[in-house]
């Protein structure tokens, strides 16, 4: 077991009486990217705000790398670099000034530590220009790099891909999963974009009210014994197949010159069994791997904002 | 302490980065200049003395006594010359050579713009915190190794160096000025004021920092308020507005409340330390101690505020 880098323990959030987190626990590990995903308005920036000391917990506690935040905030928050929400900066400022600013609050930055960051985020060109000039994504980069500047060991980003093109998303994707596998850092990423978290991430939480319904590894089989995925039969036997799923009472349709039957894959095997005993020929069997996006929408009940 | 240092660098970089910041430089600096045109347009009436100053002195009082024989005993004129020959007598009886007006007498002559210099502190002030609001940079601000009370008290303080460069600013520019349009008087001049114990002899860089001293307690206590307003608020205009108004309607403020006597307990009535110089008190049995012990506990109140409402609050999303 790797080494627990950040953990949420019994996280609760109320504003005007209104409970928005309710009791989060989570941990993530060193050199882990963890994914949290839940429709607008379900607590992710919230959370964030927390983690990062932006906003007071009501309950509960934070730790980052084994030590609560509410006991030295500076000391832990030394080990965090963090996006929150949109990347903003000081406007009338060079990207360059922008990033020495925010240097200056660590002790021991290097100017080579602040220049390697604007070469790894592409930023050499439009590093001496005013932030104003700067697009969306340009300023998603300098935010990612005004996070990193300090080498922290627990990275949070909130929505970090919001306006970058696909070559950026990518070039940034390829950039965080290097962070974590390489310098073990512990990155964790807020998002709906979930085709994008799942490329991403090695595990995900989604979280909606305020709590978190679900967690699971990115790559993780299904193993609900009661959850039925879509498996797709290629055969030569239409109807006699169909006879079959009819006598094992599996829901099924018809899709051309395919079968799509809804059920738990642990019953695959028995099918195809079936399917040899009956002299049915089949040409291909195919499980169709739930996206995550379905397993989200489901598990949420659809995208609603709360 | 060092990193206390850094952060009022950063915060001195983003408001001299500003063109709002030079604009308010180039502002004072034309009235400067505009204050030497006008004062050497006055002065063309001021008379200069030559090595001959004793007879031109007698001769001035000769002709004051000649415009108050023409009174009948009373009126300005008659104030007013019978004040310019004690002066004169003053400089005959000392053996002191009347110092003609130069670079530091406009100088001096320049404290009233510490009101300019104020204002435009305020300014700075009110804005020192709720802009970080405005540009959504406070979150990036906070997320760092430094404590909120650091952030804030790095804020304060530089809020005040920004206000002593001004202030250098202007001693400095109005001592060049003063010099290219009448003169510089050396290095440490002294010259006959009048006080409440008869005149007196003094140097004018005494004087200078006196006069531009009581000045400043004004900015000081209107500044923490804009401070402590913004803070809470997170609106600029508004801590302007209200620093500005009482900066200059303090005052009013007093004389509408003079009936009462616990009148002396408000802010306002406490600022203008020179009351104890002059001798003229506001409310009888007012001190220097009470007035000063007055503005610190002001001072500090308004700190705490600041402080309590900086710390504790919730960062949630701009523009709320
Ligand atoms: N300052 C606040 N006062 C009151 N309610 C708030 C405040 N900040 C957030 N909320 C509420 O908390 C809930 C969670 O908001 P949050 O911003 O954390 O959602 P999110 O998951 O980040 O959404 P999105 O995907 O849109 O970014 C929302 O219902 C929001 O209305
Ligand atoms: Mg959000």
């Amino acid at each position: 077991m790797k080494d627990v880098a950040l953990q949420l323990i019994n996280l609760k959030k109320t504003i005007n009486k209104k409970e928005i987190i309710k009791g989060i626990s989570l941990q993530v590990n060193q050199g882990e990217v963890y994914g949290l995903i839940g429709p607008n308005g379900a607590g992710k920036t919230t959370t964030i705000r927390m983690i990062v000391g932006l906003m007071n917990m009501t309950d509960g506690d934070i730790k980052i790398l084994g030590q609560s935040i509410r006991l030295n905030f500076s000391d832990s928050i030394r080990n965090v670099g963090a996006i929150v929400e949109n990347p903003e900066f000081y406007p009338f400022m060079t990207g360059m000034q922008n990033l020495k600013h925010f240097a200056k609050m660590y002790d021991h930055l290097s100017e080579e530590r602040i220049k390697e960051v604007v070469s790894l985020l592409g930023l050499e060109k439009v590093i001496h220009q005013k932030v104003k000039t700067y697009s969306l994504g340009m300023r998603q980069r300098l935010g990612i790099a005004q996070a990193i500047l300090h080498k922290p060991k627990v990275l949070i980003l909130d929505e970090p891909t919001n306006g970058l093109d696909p070559a950026g998303i990518r070039e940034i994707r390829e950039y965080i999963r290097k962070l974590a596998d390489e310098e073990h850092v512990a990155v964790i990423i807020s998002s709906h974009l979930l085709s994008e978290i799942e490329l991403i991430c090695d595990r995900i939480g989604i979280i909606q009210h305020g709590e978190l319904i679900s967690e699971r590894m990115v790559d993780e089989p299904e193993v609900d014994e009661n959850h039925h995925s879509k498996v797709i039969f290629d055969v030569k036997e239409f109807e006699q197949a169909q006879g079959i799923f009819n006598e094992l009472q599996i829901p099924f349709e018809v899709d051309k010159h395919r079968l799509i039957a809804e059920m738990n894959r642990e019953k695959i095997p028995s099918v195809i069994k079936m399917f040899v005993e009956r002299d049915i020929s089949i040409f291909g069997v195919t499980a169709v791997k739930a996206s995550l996006e379905d397993q989200f929408l489901e598990l949420t009940g659809g995208n609603v904002i709360e | 302490m060092s990193k206390f240092f850094r952060l009022i660098g950063n915060e001195l970089f983003k408001i001299f980065i500003r063109k709002s910041t030079w604009v308010m430089f180039i502002s004072l600096a034309a009235l400067v200049i505009f204050g030497a045109f006008l004062t050497k347009t006055l002065n063309e009436m001021n008379t200069t003395y030559s090595d001959n100053w004793r007879e031109e002195l007698q001769e001035e009082n000769e002709q004051f006594e000649k415009e108050i024989a023409g009174e009948d005993g009373e009126g300005f004129v008659v104030t007013y010359n019978g004040e310019k020959i004690a002066e004169n007598n003053y400089y005959l009886e000392n053996d002191i050579k009347p110092l003609n007006y130069g670079a530091w007498q406009f100088t001096l002559d320049n404290a009233g713009l510490v009101s300019v210099i104020s204002l435009f502190t305020i300014i700075i002030g009110a804005g020192i915190i709720s802009n970080e609001y405005n540009w959504g940079t406070l979150k990036l601000l906070l997320i760092r190794p430094v404590s909120r009370t650091t952030v804030l008290f790095s804020k304060f303080t530089s809020v005040f160096v920004f206000g002593l460069i001004m202030m250098i600013f202007l001693i400095v520019f109005s001592l060049l000025t003063g010099s290219i349009f009448f003169g510089f008087e050396g290095f440490n001049p002294k010259f006959v004021i009048s006080t409440a114990e008869g005149f007196k002899h003094v140097p004018i860089i005494s004087e200078l920092l006196s006069s531009y001293g009581y000045k400043v307690v004004n900015l000081i206590m209107m500044t923490t308020l804009a401070f402590m307003i913004s803070t809470i608020f997170r609106n600029s205009s508004l801590a302007i507005g209200v620093g500005i108004f009482l900066l200059m309607g303090g005052n009013i403020i007093v004389g509408i409340l003079s009936r009462y006597d616990w009148v002396k307990y408000i802010l306002f009535a406490n600022i203008d330390l020179q009351q104890y110089k002059t001798g003229n008190v506001l409310v009888e049995g007012m001190t220097l101690g009470f007035s000063v012990t007055n503005l610190i506990v002001h001072f500090i109140a308004f700190l705490i505020i600041s402080w309590l409402v900086f710390t504790k609050r919730d960062v949630v999303a701009t523009g709320e």
